[in-house]
């Protein structure tokens, strides 16, 4: 055992409570203990509020490789120039500092799902009584023809943002003039529904200033695609004949790449680019998998607690689920780690447990100032997480809502960002 | 393809030539230049006749557009005429008796009576101006008020919260003033308009009577959409009393933080730490009422009972 056990902040909170909350969970000897994997929208709030609300009584460990975590959300917006990528840099500190978390910078290889407990790449095991899987999303292999992980560095995906994310825009920012930048957008399901239009609409944006006679080609699976009126009115009107989308009946489905020549292969008609952006198809991350998680490409839950619907002592967030009807996105994450964590302590300490309630919404970036959004309300029902409401923008809004709304998405980004790092 | 076939035919046609200068010419050479140069001739015609079919329906759906325009043209000028007797008539254009779309709208409200309206207004004076010659004071002046975007009124500065309401699509009609004048604070939480609010019904639809006079011809004042319910804007004392479960609460406010900041910043997105009970209970049940406009705000509120509301608004008191 590498872990070194921090000594609880707050015991005299943590004393108080235990007076008034009936033990649960008496398996394990000492406090109860989760383990979390992955410190990404889902993992980083369930983690901090299970650790914030119970107050010193559970034990929460939380597994996460990388030291920084960089949002996919605003990502984009890097790429377009509107942040820098320090702004979407966040460390784990608080989560430690702050909150007690036990958190430990390594992958998880394995979970024995009878003696409960997780391997590290590391070596050793850690416990659980309680274990939440949040581990985002992998990449279906051979989905794009010619495309694997080792080709990433020559045509980056960057749907998991950090040094990808810097690589596409340095590759876009070195595009010659005239140059051709290529996407090859995913098929459904895949995380941040608007994701790569937004990120169009962003290359558009930088290629407009630096290099406006570049052309961007989306070859695309789907027939349609989320805010696709909305987006297709913004290129459109911001970036008139920059932008081709060939959708699947015109052959956008049926692609192949090769990395070495740099070109893709469009239904017969070769493309050669100066960027290929391939977004694979995804599938939940591999510890889902290798935990016998999965059926399909994806971990069956339950709306109610999250809790998977293969073992009654682990839940899975986010990406990584098939919950029904919520987007993949990190508000989403966010959403489903506030519910796993009541049920969580509910489960461990006995504290009230709520109906669960869902929300999200997906703000996109099109052009300076020009926002958009789409969301819906959720609830759980026996079979799955039912959409029970939503709105999306309208075309042809003023300009003053879209900068409301565009202005909206950073206070969004703000408040998510504190909601999962403290 | 028409076109293609008359080149090939005559292509051939062409071959058929060089070849007859070579060899002699035969009957059945002239055959193929005639039936080349005939083939030519009804590609031709046909390309024609098509420009001819495009030009047709071009005249038709132009005729249709002036068709569409004159009646447009029509109605602008009804409306015109409608005003100018309007405003020639000895009494105010609230008296017209057209009671269907001028009298009520569709929500169930009516407007009341102008001139016991004016002197509702009085209490409104020593802020807001009206009328010829009306200008900007404590207040913007209420001049063409109707149909405006709130917050929009050129040269005056509006409190943070009013000029958010306005970009977030809230314009003054006949049911946004009516509640508006009910109570501010369920429409605008941070108005500068320091004013309790007209509780009588009857003063706030004279009222309104008496400020459309000034707003422009009664017919261009947009209509609430045809389904829409009269919406209360004032919360039973009942409602009002409920006592919140702040632990509760705290589960449902944790959806709230996701967007809302924790540290009151107010960055794209109010704060919603500190605010006064009563405030924020009225402020969360405009929205799910739909008076507000927002439609995040008017999602999340609209699935929440009266118990989660008092429940919300008691965790969010108890924070400091
Ligand atoms: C370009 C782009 C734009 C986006 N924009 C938005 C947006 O505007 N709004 C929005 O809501 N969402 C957006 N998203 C989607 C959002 O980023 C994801 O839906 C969200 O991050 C999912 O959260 P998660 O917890 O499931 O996974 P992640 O946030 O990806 O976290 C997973 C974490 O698990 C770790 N991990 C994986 N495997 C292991 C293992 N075996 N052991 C230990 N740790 C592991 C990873 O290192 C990672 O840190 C966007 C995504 C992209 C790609």
């Amino acid at each position: 055992m590498k872990l070194n056990r921090r000594v609880f902040v707050g015991t005299g909170m943590a004393a108080a409570s235990t007076l008034s909350a009936p033990m649960v969970h008496a398996a394990s000897h000492g406090k109860p203990k989760v383990v979390v994997v992955g410190g990404g929208a889902g993992g980083a709030t369930a983690a901090r509020y299970i650790a914030k609300d119970s107050a010193g009584e559970i034990d929460v460990t939380l597994i996460e490789p990388t030291r920084t975590y960089y949002t996919c959300f605003f990502s984009n917006l890097y790429i377009g120039g509107f942040r820098d990528l320090n702004s979407i840099a966040h460390s784990y500190g608080k989560l430690a500092s702050e909150y007690g978390i036990n958190v430990v910078h390594d992958w998880a290889t394995g979970v024995d799902r009878d003696a409960k407990t997780v391997s590290l790449a590391g070596g050793g095991s850690v416990p659980y009584d309680r274990l939440i899987l949040s581990p985002g999303i992998d990449f279906v292999e051979g989905s794009v023809p010619g495309w694997d992980l080792s080709a990433q560095n020559a045509m980056p995906h960057a749907y998991k943002a950090g040094s990808q994310t810097e690589l596409l825009k340095a590759q876009i920012m070195a595009m010659p003039e005239g140059g051709t930048y290529v996407m090859v957008a995913p098929p459904n399901p895949y995380r941040c529904p608007p994701g790569p239009y937004e990120r169009i609409s962003m290359v558009a944006h930088v290629l407009k200033e630096t290099n406006p006679t570049a052309k961007i080609i989306i070859a695309d699976p789907k027939e349609k695609f989320s805010k696709q009126a909305l987006f297709e009115e913004g290129w459109q009107k911001h970036y008139t004949g920059m932008v081709e989308r060939i959708g699947p009946d015109f052959g956008g489905g049926n692609v192949t790449v090769d990395p070495a020549a740099m070109t893709v292969n469009i239904d017969g008609e070769v493309v050669k680019a100066d960027v290929v952006n391939v977004i694979p198809a995804q599938k939940a991350g591999l510890i889902c998998d290798a935990a016998g998680l999965t059926e399909g490409n994806w971990a069956p839950v339950d709306g109610h607690s999250m809790v998977s619907r293969l073992d009654e002592n682990i839940h899975i967030l986010g990406d990584a689920t098939n919950q029904g009807d919520m987007p993949k996105s990190g508000y989403s994450a966010n959403s489903q780690a506030k519910v796993a964590a009541m049920a969580v302590r509910g489960a461990l300490t006995g504290s009230r447990v709520f109906l669960a309630k869902f929300s999200n919404t997906c703000w996109s970036l099109i052009a300076t100032d020009d926002g958009v959004k789409v969301g819906a309300a959720y609830e759980p029902n026996d079979e799955k997480i039912a959409s029970v409401s939503s709105f999306v923008s309208q075309t042809g809004e003023d300009a003053a809502l879209r900068k409301a709304t565009y202005e909206e998405s950073i206070g969004w980004y703000e408040g998510i960002t504190t909601d999962m790092f403290g | 393809m028409a076109n293609t076939a008359g080149i090939f035919v005559s292509v051939l046609g062409g071959a058929a030539l060089v070849l007859g200068a070579a060899y002699g010419w035969t009957a059945r050479d002239y055959r193929s230049q005639e039936l080349a140069a005939l083939t030519d001739r009804l590609s031709q015609l046909e390309s024609s006749n098509a420009a001819l079919v495009d030009q047709i329906a071009q005249g038709a759906e132009l005729k249709e557009k002036i068709s569409e325009l004159e009646a447009s043209l029509a109605t602008a000028l009804e409306a015109v005429e409608a005003a100018k007797t309007a405003a020639a008539a000895p009494e105010p254009p609230v008296a017209a008796p057209e009671p269907d779309t001028i009298v009520a709208d569709a929500t169930g409200l009516e407007f009341g009576d102008p001139s016991r309206g004016e002197e509702v207004f009085a209490q409104c004076r020593s802020c807001h101006q009206i009328g010829q010659g009306a200008t900007d004071r404590i207040g913007p002046h209420l001049n063409g008020i109707f149909g405006r975007r709130a917050g929009a009124h050129d040269g005056f500065r509006y409190s943070d919260d009013m000029a958010m309401m306005g970009s977030d699509g809230l314009t003054w009609e006949l049911e946004t003033l009516n509640a508006y004048l009910e109570n501010p604070k369920a429409l605008v939480s941070r108005t500068r308009m320091n004013f309790a609010g007209l509780k009588d019904p009857q003063d706030r639809s004279d009222i309104l009577a008496y400020l459309r006079q000034f707003s422009a011809s009664p017919q261009n004042i947009p209509e609430a959409a045809p389904t829409a319910q009269a919406r209360e804007v004032e919360l039973s004392p009942e409602v009002l009393a409920i006592v919140g479960d702040t632990d509760y609460g705290e589960y449902l406010a944790s959806e709230c933080k996701t967007c809302h900041q924790q540290d009151g910043s107010d960055q794209g997105i109010p704060s919603i730490i500190q605010w006064p009970t009563e405030d924020f209970v009225v402020a969360m049940h405009a929205y799910k009422r739909q008076i507000r406009p927002h439609p995040v705000m008017q999602m999340m509120a609209s699935r929440l009972s009266d118990e989660e509301i008092a429940a919300l608004a008691a965790y969010f008191a108890q924070l400091e």
